[in-house]
């Protein structure tokens, strides 16, 4: 049973590996629309097979499978997607998808926490980001006005290359490791689960969480001192610039 | 209740597709995003690994890559801010100055 | 004060000085920088002359009869022996390393007359010379020179280390000194660093010394190795006794062999035939320190060295005749030399040179306490003309060739007397001093188994008074011309004359010390031999004692002493033989002064050789330096092109494998985590394929 398990698992990450490299853009355009559809949908049956053989035939969770496929669809959107805008858009399924996920295993907690902390404030603070820095004109299918480096893909050969490998190694550790059998049911763990969880924070790991504040207060710091702007100094208005224009352009460092 | 092990393998994947958007995407903003898909895989593959052992212990885990996220995004982005300054870009192959 | 705490002080007060100079000169004192070394170096005298009344006493409590041994000290008087016995040990001042038996590496000083008398001569001319710097340090208007604050610390350096090599107590401290004043000297002619001429003057001065003290450095090795001790009175009290370490025998050869290694550093130092080049370049220095260091102090090191291992020298012959050979045959060569010459300094150079034969050629006849005596007298003597040169120069604005200008006699009334007693002391006058002690040399010379060294001398004699005199008419006498540019001569400033009239008292009076009078002896009053000389004698016992010496020493003492009227001759014969040369000098210069050039035509090539110095110096240059040269040229060839052009194809190694991997740099973040993804993978995989 276990060998075509692990040669599913490697089947699985070769077609995700291409998928990837297919929608890659190539020269700001999305060409391969078509090709990219037909490769995720053989990737995503695929993906279901190898889920529903994991589950076995007592417990068909096809919901985890289809979370699974939106998960995956989505985060492949966000690393091929030439516009940053959309690509945080996508995260958002991402996130979703994988709270879903986690909901579903019994970690209701988690779940919600990423939904709040991700969803609601990291992509805010990079849809600003966004907003700040990245001047791509108005897209309306025509590609080739957007930036010259969104439009094009890194060396996508080696680097898809590198994602198969990685994803085939981890694919089949997981799948080919003899995992420890429980002792306690998981029912069990996942009963009380939002308790459990504060009561190991508030006691096995309550140095890290005060460490992980400390942490959060000095990224705060660091953020501000990092991201400063230099406010416009007496020197810069030498030139005379009419009034209103030296608030306009932002001085480099 | 699904099996952890399923959880794992979809953690697996998420985190090779973000290895992928931070090798090939330029543009630093989707680099970054790119490294909270990363975080997603991880999240989930702690969550399985706690479910494996029978405990709670990888959930507390992921509480604090929740911690890790948010810092690295607050000053990455403020990098990200900052070299966009210098620069007026935000490809990541004009900082190269370490090239021999 | 204690007889150590005196010796102690007399070294560190010119250092004390000399250091604070150093330390705030620049910044502080300034103009005032003469204050503090004046003061330590006078302290020091003061320290000198008290040191001279202790030890004195301690020699005449040795024993009351002594003065009956005056004229006679050739037989030794045991009581003296105990006077000098406590004096002759050595007293240890710092300990180096504390660790061990070995007393004779520690810091440790010797006071015993010998170390008295040169104490004092050169802390009073130091004195004197510190003096006269601060007037000639400075230019007419009273504003110092560049460089003024260094140079009185350099001074000061100087009187310290000389004192330190006086003082010394064992081998490796007198060669401590003796490198210090080496040092000292090298900085002070070079003390014109900006002129080439200068800076070569004192690297050629200090590697001709470096010659010399390597010899010396391994005669202080083989003493060490024969007598397994450094200490003085150890070892001359084993050489005395003819023994070495271990109660073996003292060979000849070992003893000739540690003598002549010793006589190298003398002839370094004190600018011996072979090695005696670089003493005329020396006057590129300041003329103050021409007179304290090449003329009155530290080239007379060497004389002190001989006189002092005058136990060592006196126990081989062969090494005697060589000293006393080539101070003879320096004498002359240097004095036919200073006939020929023009410069002010440079006469003066040589004629230290020939002086400096004189002190070798008493040496070594063993009339030691006649050569210290000589150096004592000389001192005064050459340290005055020198300063008067220096006056001249002052006042003609930097020109010194006697070509230049004369009659500066009325001009300048002060220098010109001080410069002519001192020179008619140098002639060897009757009445001055160098004429005892010159006298005394040539008479122990005459006296001994080698009396050629002697007419050797009497010729020398003859020809210092002539080029002494030649120089003082040039240059004082005829009608007045000055240089280009001078206006007016003028006198100098009471800061120079006073040390001039100082020193020319010296000049007169310091031979008294070393003559006895009412004996009925030369012009029916005055006898050789005085207080100096019974004074020194403990120290030259030892080797007076000596078999070979002994005929020498008793040549003197009986020929001057006893059997009076013998002797007196030569006295006669010597003033007879100056007063000719004055003669000459003043018949040649102001009466007929075409005489010279007439007979310089006539010799023809015989005047080009003294003219041009013996070619000695082109000759180094044909002999040593174009093959060291050419040998320096070809280190660096191989340097160049062999060991290079090695270490370049070693270098290139790394560099090929460096261009190689280069490409791989590209300086993208992402390009390197592709590289660590990869091997992230790699490594996973690994495990996997080893769980």
């Amino acid at each position: 049973m276990s060998v075509p398990l692990v040669y599913i698992s490697y089947i699985v990450s070769a077609l995700f590996a291409f998928g990837i490299f297919v929608g890659l853009p190539k020269q700001g355009r999305f060409p391969r629309r078509g090709a990219f559809i037909v490769v995720m949908a053989v990737a995503s049956a695929m993906l279901i097979y190898l889920l529903q053989l994991l589950f076995g035939a007592e417990s068909r969770n096809i919901t985890f499978c289809i979370l699974a496929v939106l998960g995956l669809a989505a985060a492949i959107r966000v690393v091929t997607h030439p516009l940053p805008v959309y690509s945080a858009l996508y995260f958002v399924f991402v996130v979703l998808a994988t709270a879903a996920m986690l909901i579903q295993v019994g970690a209701e907690f988690l779940g919600a926490a990423l939904v709040i902390v991700y969803a609601g404030a990291i992509l805010v603070t990079y849809v600003f980001v966004i907003m700040l820095s990245q001047q791509s004109p108005e897209m309306k299918g025509r590609i080739s006005a957007m930036l010259d480096y969104d439009r094009s893909a890194r060396e996508p050969v080696w680097a898809t290359l590198a994602c198969f490998m990685l994803m085939a190694v981890l694919a089949g550790m997981i799948v080919e490791h003899p995992w420890k059998t429980v002792a306690q049911p998981l029912s069990a763990v996942a009963t009380r689960n939002t308790v459990e969880l504060g009561r190991l924070l508030m006691t096995d790991f309550a140095v890290s969480v005060e460490l992980a504040a400390v942490l959060l207060m000095v990224a705060l710091v660091g953020a501000v001192a990092i991201a400063r702007k230099r406010l416009p100094q007496a020197a810069d208005f030498s030139d005379h610039k009419a009034p209103g224009e030296a608030g306009k352009t932002v001085v480099p460092y | 209740m699904p099996n952890p092990t399923a959880l794992m393998i979809v953690g697996a994947l998420l985190f090779a597709i973000g290895v992928v958007g931070f090798l090939t995407r330029r543009n630093m903003i989707v680099m970054f995003l790119s490294t909270e898909v990363m975080f997603q895989g991880v999240l989930m593959n702690l969550v399985g690994m706690g479910l494996l052992h029978g405990n709670i212990q990888g959930q507390g885990l992921g509480i604090f890559v929740l911690v890790i996220a948010a810092v690295e995004a607050g000053l990455g982005l403020a990098i990200v801010v900052m070299l966009y300054r210098r620069r007026g870009t935000l490809d990541a192959e004009n900082w190269r100055s370490l090239r021999g | 004060m204690e007889l150590k705490t005196l010796a102690i002080l007399i070294p560190l007060l010119p250092l004390a000085g000399s250091a604070l100079v150093g330390a705030i000169g620049l910044r502080g004192l300034k103009d005032r920088s003469h204050w503090l070394v004046l003061a330590g170096v006078t302290a020091a005298l003061f320290c000198a002359v008290s040191l001279f009344y202790q030890v004195n006493t301690e020699l005449n409590r040795g024993g009351s009869e002594t003065a009956a041994a005056i004229g006679a000290h050739a037989q030794i008087d045991p009581s003296q022996q105990v006077g000098y016995g406590k004096l002759a040990e050595s007293f240890t001042i710092y300990e180096w390393i504390p660790a061990g038996a070995a007393d004779w590496l520690n810091v440790t000083f010797r006071v015993d007359p010998l170390t008295i008398v040169m104490l004092l001569t050169v802390l009073s001319v130091s004195t004197m010379v510190v003096m006269y710097s601060v007037g000639y340090m400075r230019d007419h208007h009273g504003h110092a020179e560049l460089g003024y604050e260094r140079f009185f610390a350099f001074l000061g350096l100087f009187v310290f280390s000389m004192c330190m090599l006086v003082l010394a107590g064992n081998f490796l401290l007198l060669y401590l000194g003796w490198e210090l004043v080496g040092l000292c000297s090298y900085l002070l002619i070079g003390f014109y660093y900006q002129k080439p001429s200068a800076a070569a003057a004192a690297k050629k001065a200090f590697l001709v010394n470096r010659i010399g003290d390597f010899g010396f450095g391994l005669g202080i090795l083989l003493i060490y190795l024969t007598f397994n001790t450094l200490d003085y009175q150890e070892v001359f009290n084993m050489v005395a006794n003819s023994k070495m370490a271990g109660d073996l025998a003292l060979s000849t050869e070992r003893i000739t062999t540690i003598a002549l290694l010793l006589f190298c550093g003398a002839m370094g130092k004190s600018a011996q035939l072979p090695l005696h080049v670089w003493l005329p370049d020396a006057m590129e220095g300041p003329t103050p320190v021409s007179a304290l260091i090449h003329a009155a102090t530290m080239v007379t090191a060497g004389v002190y060295m001989v006189a002092r291992c005058s136990v060592i020298f006196a126990a081989s012959p062969i090494a005697m005749w060589i000293v006393g050979a080539i101070g003879a045959a320096t004498a002359l060569f240097a004095a036919t030399i200073a006939l020929t010459q023009f410069d002010m300094k440079r006469i003066l150079a040589y004629s230290t040179l020939s002086q400096l034969g004189y002190m070798f050629l008493g040496l070594g006849v063993g009339a030691f306490d006649s050569a210290m005596f000589h150096l004592y007298t000389h001192a005064f003597f050459k340290a005055c003309l020198f300063l008067g040169a220096g006056s001249v120069m002052h006042a003609m604005a930097g020109e010194i060739d006697i070509r230049r200008f004369s009659g500066l006699r009325k001009a300048m009334p002060i220098t010109y007397f001080t410069f002519l007693i001192s020179g008619l002391a140098l002639a060897g006058v009757p009445l001055l001093s160098a004429f005892w002690s010159k006298d005394e040399i040539i008479h122990a010379a005459l006296a001994s188994s080698t009396p050629w060294l002697g007419w050797i001398g009497l010729v020398t004699a003859f020809l210092t008074a002539f080029y002494t005199f030649r120089m003082i008419f040039m240059a004082f006498h005829n009608e007045e011309r000055l240089p280009r540019g001078v206006e007016h001569a003028h006198e100098s400033g009471v800061w120079m004359s006073a040390p001039l009239v100082l020193l020319a008292i010296g000049a007169v009076f310091a031979g008294y010390v070393g003559v006895t009078t009412g004996h009925g002896g030369f012009l029916g009053m005055f006898e050789p031999h005085g207080a100096f000389h019974h004074f020194l004698a403990p120290n030259f016992s030892d080797a007076k004692g000596h078999e070979m010496t002994v005929a020498a020493a008793q040549g003197v003492a009986h020929g001057a002493g006893e059997h009076g009227s013998e002797s007196h001759w030569l006295m006669w014969l010597s003033s007879g033989l100056a007063f000719y040369g004055i003669f000459n000098a003043w018949y040649f210069y102001t009466r007929r002064p075409g005489i010279p050039l007439a007979i310089a035509l006539a010799s023809g090539s015989v005047y080009k050789l003294f003219y041009h110095k013996y070619y000695v110096d082109e000759l180094y240059d044909l002999v040593f330096v174009r093959p060291l040269r050419r040998l320096g040229d070809m280190c660096y060839a191989c340097d160049r092109f062999v060991i290079n052009g090695i270490l370049w194809i070693i270098a290139a190694i790394p560099r090929a494998i460096g261009f190689l991997l280069r490409g791989w740099q590209q300086g993208a973040m992402q390009g390197y985590a592709l590289g660590m993804v990869v091997g992230l993978v790699v490594i996973m995989w690994w495990v996997l394929a080893n769980a």
